[in-house]
């Protein structure tokens, strides 16, 4: 698909990116966002996104052609995996959700309009209006394209002007998704500037950490403490750093229908971006002593690994990542010679999904790309125990278990410090509203103004 | 035969099994040592002697080491006809598993990865055959690449410097061995080792003691064949360049580095490490060799043959009596030239322990040799940067 000249993105390669131009960027964003952003409302915003995601949706969007026809060779993603990750996306950009969004983070749908008072602030008399930052620099990761676009929308509830910086050769969709936006509203896309150099270009990132009132990253825990120790005093940073999810299945999912149900559900979650994001599972726990075995369902999740893998193929897997599968495979075989504790189901010929049983409860770190681990645990104390090292540090967590035991898990969990819980299927695709890493992602980027009766 | 049937039953099954065994390593040791004086002497080491020598030791491997079994039963495709049908062991499996044939009062010496404090490390048992075995594998290959000595008559004695501490003090490093039986083969009386051993087992160096000590030789122009590994030279080479010294080691001088940091030192692009050691030593870039090798091997590689000219991009190579094969960590299949992928060796010389194995390093290949591409991502499932920081 043949772009306009929009962005810093689209500027041919050998026109070479300079401070210069990244400060004029920031000049005529700010200039913009005054003339034609700053006093929409926050319907006509919503109005904007929701039709905007709809047309996402639409085989014939020329967006969404490009995007899944261009995007296994840009992307690494195949075409059926990107499309189930771009459409449970846009699924979710309605007015309907965007709507609930505001009204969760901030208490009432107009709060970005004007002061306004929500139930308990009325009784108390007090009358409140948000603002979103001028200019809200976005630093985000390589791993999936998703991240970069929700950072655009919560930009654009907020009312900012927004540069959003992409990690090299991870611009692709963030790039159509802009000029879709460009394409749908000119105005709104002269607000948005997207660019992409590789991390580490410090003299241009702190460029934009000066001139920016407010800075999200998505990245390794080392590019966030590099960029805390380079914040100036006064820019809000909001971090989202690594974080891990696993799975667990209580013993009763495990009646055969069930267990295989529920492997099903759970191949899904390893498939979905091919496990590359922060969302996706590690380790999946699964209780002793249900009819079904953690070994027995270990081999169910690997059938359905491979039953997956003809209708939602893994992209190629890069060089070092399929090394590290087949030195783990190695390493694992051996084991599972030498001990009945360990088992291994493997894709032959490729290394397109690999399932690693392990009656060892302590949580593992997968090499990903299709990479599992199953674990026998007594009980959800027991699982926890082997995630203790991690504590702090996990996002999510997906439950297959009944509704009677789903109250009192999600609770443990809760007090564990695990940030989300949702049924083992959805690990993947969080609602609109789901708070970041256990923070409200649309109520962290405003200020509050109230006004006291 | 019935008199035979008898002294079996008599001497019972395992010991009869166990000191057969025991004399066919020995036996294909003693073979090994023979292509090993035939390669020193200028000879090959045919495919099919090769093939042969390798399908019986693994046989013999096989019945020593039960881990080494499972694993090999495993890939389900016994009868072998050829070496290449041998799976190379992950290294790995040193870490985790005791991969030696020989029984725990057969143990006299062990090799050690080198590692950072917390990591599991790779364990290769010796015993005064697999050390012998080991040392005479490291000469003549070493001698024709670093000493320059095209085959045939012994290389005249020359000054060795290591940056490395002595064999006393590191006893469990295979490098140092290595080190040290050069030196004693050829090495002048005031050759030494120059580093250190810290309480905790970290290597360094007295920097400040080795400028000196090369300062001098270069003022006494006697050329120096200067070892060590690239995290030993690093921090020298800084040092050298904060008080902006030179030290113009003598014509003839040259270096062996082997690569590795594992976060001892600052990690240095191969070519920048070369361009500091010929800068801040006066050495050429053709007198400067790199090594591969690895406590879980007995055989070691170079990239070339110091001052002998270049035809190509410097390629690693390992004597005849190693074949390297370049996998597709994808399919498992051979890689084509110059595709990368996991490099395996498969080291005769690796008599007692296992001579068929996959390391972690990314290579390519072609009809000269292999060069290293990196390294996959650690195989070991713990102890990754997540949980390290915690």
């Amino acid at each position: 698909m043949n772009l306009p000249n929009y962005f810093l993105v689209d500027l041919p390669p050998a026109a070479s990116l300079s401070a210069e131009l990244i400060r004029e960027a920031c000049q005529t964003l700010r200039k913009n966002r005054q003339t034609y952003l700053f006093h929409r409302d926050t319907a006509g915003m919503i109005r904007i996104l929701a039709e905007l995601g709809a047309s996402w949706l639409d085989d014939q969007y020329p967006f969404r052609q490009a995007a899944l026809e261009e995007g296994p060779e840009t992307t690494g993603f195949s075409g059926p995996v990107l499309r189930q990750g771009l459409d449970a996306f846009f699924r979710q950009l309605t007015e309907t959700n965007l709507r609930a969004l505001v009204e969760q983070d901030l208490g009432h749908f107009e709060r970005l309009d004007r002061l306004v008072s929500s139930e308990p602030e009325r009784r108390n008399g007090i009358q409140a209006v948000a603002t979103g930052p001028e200019l809200l620099f976005h630093i985000t990761a390589g791993n999936l394209p998703i991240p970069a676009l929700m950072s655009m929308v919560l930009g654009l509830l907020t009312r900012s002007s927004q540069f959003v910086k992409c990690a090299t050769g991870a611009a692709f969709i963030p790039r159509l998704f802009a000029h879709s936006l460009y394409e749908l509203d000119p105005k709104l896309g002269a607000c948005l500037e997207i660019a992409q150099w590789r991390g580490g270009a410090s003299d241009w990132e702190n460029l934009l950490l000066a001139e920016a009132d407010c800075v999200t990253a998505t990245g390794s825990d080392e590019t966030i403490q590099a960029l805390r120790r380079q914040m100036p005093p006064g820019t809000r940073f909001l971090a989202y750093g690594h974080r891990i999810s696993f799975g667990f299945v209580c013993r009763e999912e495990l009646t055969p229908p069930g267990a295989k149900a529920w492997a099903a559900k759970a191949a899904h979650d390893i498939a979905a971006w091919d496990q590359l994001g922060c969302l996706s599972p590690h380790v999946i726990y699964v209780e002793r002593e249900g009819r079904v075995s953690p070994e027995q369902w270990a081999e169910m999740l690997a059938a359905e690994l491979a039953r997956l893998e003809k209708t939602l193929p893994r992209g190629p897997a890069p060089l070092e990542a399929a090394a590290a599968i087949a030195s783990r495979r190695a390493f694992y075989s051996l084991r599972a010679g030498a001990s009945p504790d360990t088992r291994s189901w493997q894709s032959e010929g490729s290394t397109a999904w690999t399932v690693i049983y392990e009656a060892d409860p302590r949580f593992q770190l997968s090499c990903l790309h299709r990479f599992i681990y199953v674990k026998g645990v007594e009980h959800l104390e027991e699982a926890l125990q082997g995630v203790d090292a991690l504590r702090g540090k996990v996002s999510t967590v997906g439950l297959a278990a009944g509704a009677h035991r789903l109250p009192e898990l999600a609770q443990r969990l809760a007090m564990w410090g695990v940030n989300r819980v949702c049924p083992l299927g959805q690990m993947q695709q969080p609602p609109l509203t789901w708070r970041h890493d256990g923070r409200p992602a649309l109520g962290d980027l405003v200020g509050w103004t109230q006004l006291e009766l | 035969m019935a008199n035979a049937a008898f002294t079996l039953r008599k001497t019972g099954p395992f010991s009869h099994r166990f000191l057969v065994r025991k004399a066919d390593l020995a036996v294909i040791a003693d073979e090994v040592h023979g292509v090993i004086q035939k390669v020193a002497a200028g000879g090959p080491c045919p495919e099919e002697e090769f093939n042969a020598l390798a399908l019986r030791l693994a046989e013999a491997q096989l019945s020593h080491n039960p881990h080494l079994a499972t694993f090999w039963k495993s890939a389900h495709n016994k009868p072998w006809n050829n070496w290449r049908e041998i799976p190379p062991l992950p290294l790995e499996a040193f870490k985790h598993y005791e991969m030696t044939c020989l029984s725990p009062q057969a143990r006299t010496n062990v090799f050690y990865s080198s590692g950072t404090t917390g990591q599991s490390r790779s364990r290769h048992w010796h015993c005064p055959d697999s050390l012998q075995l080991y040392r005479a594998a490291v000469k003549p290959w070493f001698a024709h690449h670093v000493l320059g000595n095209s085959v045939g008559p012994a290389p005249s004695a020359r000054l060795f410097v290591s940056l490395t501490p002595p064999p006393d003090a590191a006893p469990h490093s295979s490098l140092v061995d290595m080190l040290d039986t050069v030196m004693k083969e050829w090495g002048l009386p005031e050759s030494c080792f120059l580093g250190e051993v810290k309480q905790k087992g970290d290597w360094t160096l007295d920097l400040s003691k080795a400028t000196g000590f090369l300062a001098g030789l270069a003022h006494a122009g006697q050329p120096v064949v200067l070892m060590g590994t690239a995290f030993n030279f690093v921090p020298w080479l800084d040092s050298l360049q904060e008080r902006q010294m030179f030290i113009a080691l003598p014509p003839g001088s040259r270096i062996m580095e082997t690569g590795g940091y594992k976060g001892r030192s600052r990690a240095v692009p191969q070519t920048e490490l070369h361009a500091a050691l010929h800068q801040r030593l006066a050495v050429p870039y053709d007198g400067i060799i790199r090594e591969y090798g690895m406590c879980e091997l007995s055989s070691q590689a170079y990239d070339r043959i110091a001052f002998a000219p270049l035809t190509a991009p410097a390629r690693f190579r390992f004597p005849p009596w190693v074949r390297v094969r370049i996998l597709s960590p994808e399919t498992g299949l051979d890689c084509p030239a110059g595709m990368p992928g996991l490099l395996c060796v498969y080291d005769l010389a690796n008599v007692w322990s296992v001579m068929a194995l996959q390391t972690a390093d990314l290579a390519a290949h072609d009809e000269t040799g292999f060069e290293l591409l990196g390294r996959a991502a650690p195989a070991e499932p713990r102890g990754c940067s997540l949980m390290v920081t915690e």
